[in-house]
């Protein structure tokens, strides 16, 4: 049966009802997800409060439908952390198919199971959990995994249904020559603090134009609003491996160049023409000084296909920087993009 | 004024550090203790690097007052990516090794600057032929090198040490019958006649080449001769094998290569030698199997000038030995650069030097947050080792 744009975008509010109600009834299960997440208490509320799209406009569904495709049956596979993110995921497969099954994370599966439950406590019964779901069993339809490249790719050699891949990524910020560096710091504050950086939007590198002066001036100010902003919304848990990055990130670049440590994160000051490097998660910016949009381009040039955002205060002057397939979005905003498709734009041979 | 100054303090460390490689060469006890010349080459570091100063101090130690050379703050392998590691000025730098280039591209390739090479040179040449040739008279044994040559790879650490080490010990030979990787491939119609030449005179080979290198080799050995070709090289000869791959060829693990090249040359595996080493450092280290019938696979000496020390991964303080940690190296060779610097490889200490595990896995980044591996590719220095 060939089902309208209009029913798909039902069945899609559907699921973004679906989500309120768990939002709604969140205290339930907000224990369950600071331990699957690693997240501290008030960073799932955050993650809840700010980065779950409850709102989406009717253009934004549309477009979602638009770009979901087709299928006779969809297995969803989510990935752990951005917990979220499974209502994008669950809301793109559905538009795509009547036929839709979702293997949670193992590690991270609380919010999609409710979200399943939810919905199909609103009447949907095409939308099904599958815990135990085997790749290799698959016959139709296809699958839409999310989480590291690695995984893709060892999902894909296992089965010959098509598969659609979101892989990892990360955003840049673009801090323009006409910032207020304090704004700018404060906003951008909030797009490291959700997720502790482990989104595929989540800011890693942030290029302030002009010279080193202004860029360690915005990495003071960046560090205060860090420092601030930790106070009401604390880091989750750090696993010894990602510390262990993290020591050396900080020995690297205090020898390289500056670095301020607070009490739950990293700004580090890079010199001028030194290589971008990409420092690990849990709230660790990498600043460095460009002399123009011109030069920012070829500073990001290198890890251009890993990036999937570009937060800036001047969204016109990011245009012109980012990659062809980036989102584009305001400081603060990096992590709150809306509801309108996949937020991993990149075409499939990046 | 301090220029001159700098310039005196290097002097005096580079002939304190040859004197330790001179009496190593002699068999005699070093005149002074790896710690002692360590520790002063650190201070010496730290008057003349900011960076390296503001390590010291981030990590809280007291420089002037350090005494053992375990204590000394590592620079990790990545600032030689990102900034110059060096106590004087890039117009005296007279010997220039670079890593190899990673997917960020040319700019990302680290940098060892040296003012005076021959420090370099004589450590390299003095622990390479104890652990490669020392039963061999000097120019009695044929160096054969799977790498283009020094000119045409100026910046290449490897392909220095492998010219020295012909230079030194190898018997005389053109820089085309040494080198056997010319416009790119290997020429395996000139490796055959060098076989020859040596088998004919009864002088053993010293082959030595990345496993990268050596994979290819196998290849077109097999391509040549036919599948499960040899070419058998003459009594006495060893082989050496350093390096990963970094998608330079197929990846063979580590003991199937050394097992394939056994059958392949007809040397036994105890005769293939592996080199752990890279660009960040003036010192290598070898396994011990060709003159220490005891000693296992995967067991790396250090020569008496270099220690390395497992740190833990988080804190960067030494762990208990037998531990693994991370190899934080002290290498009193590197006068000028870093006396002691934070690799990436697990390691363990055990009797007769360290056990190679292999690299520490990055932090998977949790969630959908890219990690930096998957970004930058595993490509990280030119020189390192064959995990065993």
């Amino acid at each position: 049966m060939i089902r309208s744009a209009e029913s798909r975008a039902t069945d899609v509010w559907r699921i973004v009802f679906s989500a309120r109600d768990v939002a709604a009834a969140r205290a339930a299960i907000l224990d369950d997800i600071v331990r699957s997440t690693n997240l501290s208490r008030e960073g799932v509320e955050l993650a809840f409060e700010k980065h779950l799209e409850l709102d989406p406009s009717d253009a934004d569904i549309a477009n979602l439908v638009a770009a979901a495709g087709d299928a006779e049956r969809v297995t969803v596979v989510l990935s752990s952390n951005v917990f979220v993110g499974a209502l994008r995921a669950i809301a793109l497969a559905r538009a795509a198919s009547a036929d839709v099954v979702v293997r949670p994370s193992r590690r991270d599966p609380t919010f999609a199971r409710a979200l399943v439950r939810a919905a199909a406590a609103r009447g949907d019964s095409s939308l099904r959990l599958c815990e135990n779901f085997c790749v290799a069993s698959a016959q139709q339809g296809e699958i839409h995994i999310y989480g590291s490249n690695e995984t893709i790719a060892e999902v894909s050699a296992k089965t010959r249904v098509k598969i659609i891949g979101h892989g990892s990524g990360m955003g840049i910020a673009w801090v323009s020559g006409h910032a207020d560096m304090n704004m700018a710091a404060a906003a951008l504050a909030y797009d490291v603090v959700a997720f502790d950086q482990h989104g595929c939007l989540s800011p890693r590198i942030a290029l302030v134009e002009g010279d080193n002066v202004r860029a360690t001036s915005f990495g003071r100010a960046l560090h205060e609003a860090l420092e601030q902003l930790g106070r009401k919304v604390e880091r989750g848990t750090v696993l010894p491996a990602e510390q262990a990055e993290a020591e050396r990130y900080v020995a690297t670049m205090t020898y390289v160049g500056r670095v301020l440590v607070g009490s739950a994160h990293v700004v580090a000051i890079a010199p001028v023409g030194s290589p971008l490097v990409l420092p690990p998660p849990n709230r660790h910016v990498h600043i460095a000084s460009v002399a123009n949009a011109e030069a920012a381009t070829v500073q990001i040039a290198p890890l251009s296909r890993g990036i999937i955002t570009v937060g800036s205060d001047n969204p016109d002057s990011a245009r012109t920087i980012a990659p062809p397939w980036a989102r584009i979005a305001r400081l603060g905003w990096m992590q709150r993009p809306p509801l309108d498709g996949p937020v991993d734009q990149r075409p499939r041979s990046i | 004024m301090i220029i001159k100054a700098n310039l005196a303090r290097s002097v005096a460390l580079h002939e304190r550090a040859r004197a330790l490689v001179s009496a190593f060469e002699r068999g005699e006890p070093p005149p002074e203790s790896r710690d002692a010349l360590a520790c002063d080459i650190a201070r010496f570091q730290a008057d003349t690097i900011d960076g390296y100063s503001r390590l010291c101090r981030a990590r809280g130690v007291n420089i002037t007052s350090l005494t053992c050379a375990s204590d000394i703050p590592a620079v990790p392998t990545d600032a030689f990516k990102l900034t110059r590691v060096a106590t004087f000025e890039p117009r005296e730098a007279n010997v220039v090794f670079r890593t190899s280039g990673t997917t960020q591209g040319i700019e990302a390739r680290g940098e060892h600057a040296m003012r005076d090479g021959t420090t370099y040179d004589a450590a390299a040449v003095a622990f390479g032929k104890y652990w490669l040739a020392r039963d061999l008279a000097p120019g009695k044994v044929m160096v054969l090198v799977l790498a283009p040559s020094a000119e045409q790879v100026p910046d290449s650490s490897l392909i220095h040490m492998c010219q020295q080490f012909a230079k030194a010990f190898g018997h005389p030979a053109s820089q085309n019958d040494t080198f056997l990787v010319q416009d790119g491939v290997i020429n395996l119609s000139r490796f055959h006649k060098r076989v020859a030449t040596a088998t004919a005179q009864n002088m053993p080979i010293l082959l030595l080449g990345t496993s990268f290198a050596y994979v290819h080799f196998l290849d077109a050995l097999d391509a040549r001769v036919g599948a499960y070709g040899h070419t058998p090289l003459p009594a006495g000869s060893r082989v050496m094998q350093t390096g990963g791959y970094k998608g330079k060829s197929r990846e063979v693990p580590a003991a199937a290569l050394r097992r394939e090249l056994a059958r392949a040359l007809r040397v036994d595996e105890r005769e293939i030698v592996a080199e752990y080493g890279m660009t960040e450092l003036s010192s290598q280290f070898y396994e011990r199997t060709l003159f220490d019938a005891a000693s296992p696979k995967g067991i790396f000496a250090e020569p008496p000038w270099a220690r390395v020390v497992p740190v833990d991964p988080n804190s960067l303080v030494p762990v208990a030995d037998g531990d693994v940690g991370i190899a934080k190296i002290i290498d009193a060779m590197n006068v000028d650069s870093a006396v002691a610097v934070l690799t990436e490889d697990r390691v363990r200490r055990v009797v007769g030097g360290f056990e190679l595990l292999g690299r520490a896995p990055g932090a998977r980044a949790r969630g959908c947050s890219i990690a930096i591996d998957e970004l930058l590719g595993s490509t990280r220095s030119t020189r390192e080792k064959t995990a065993p």
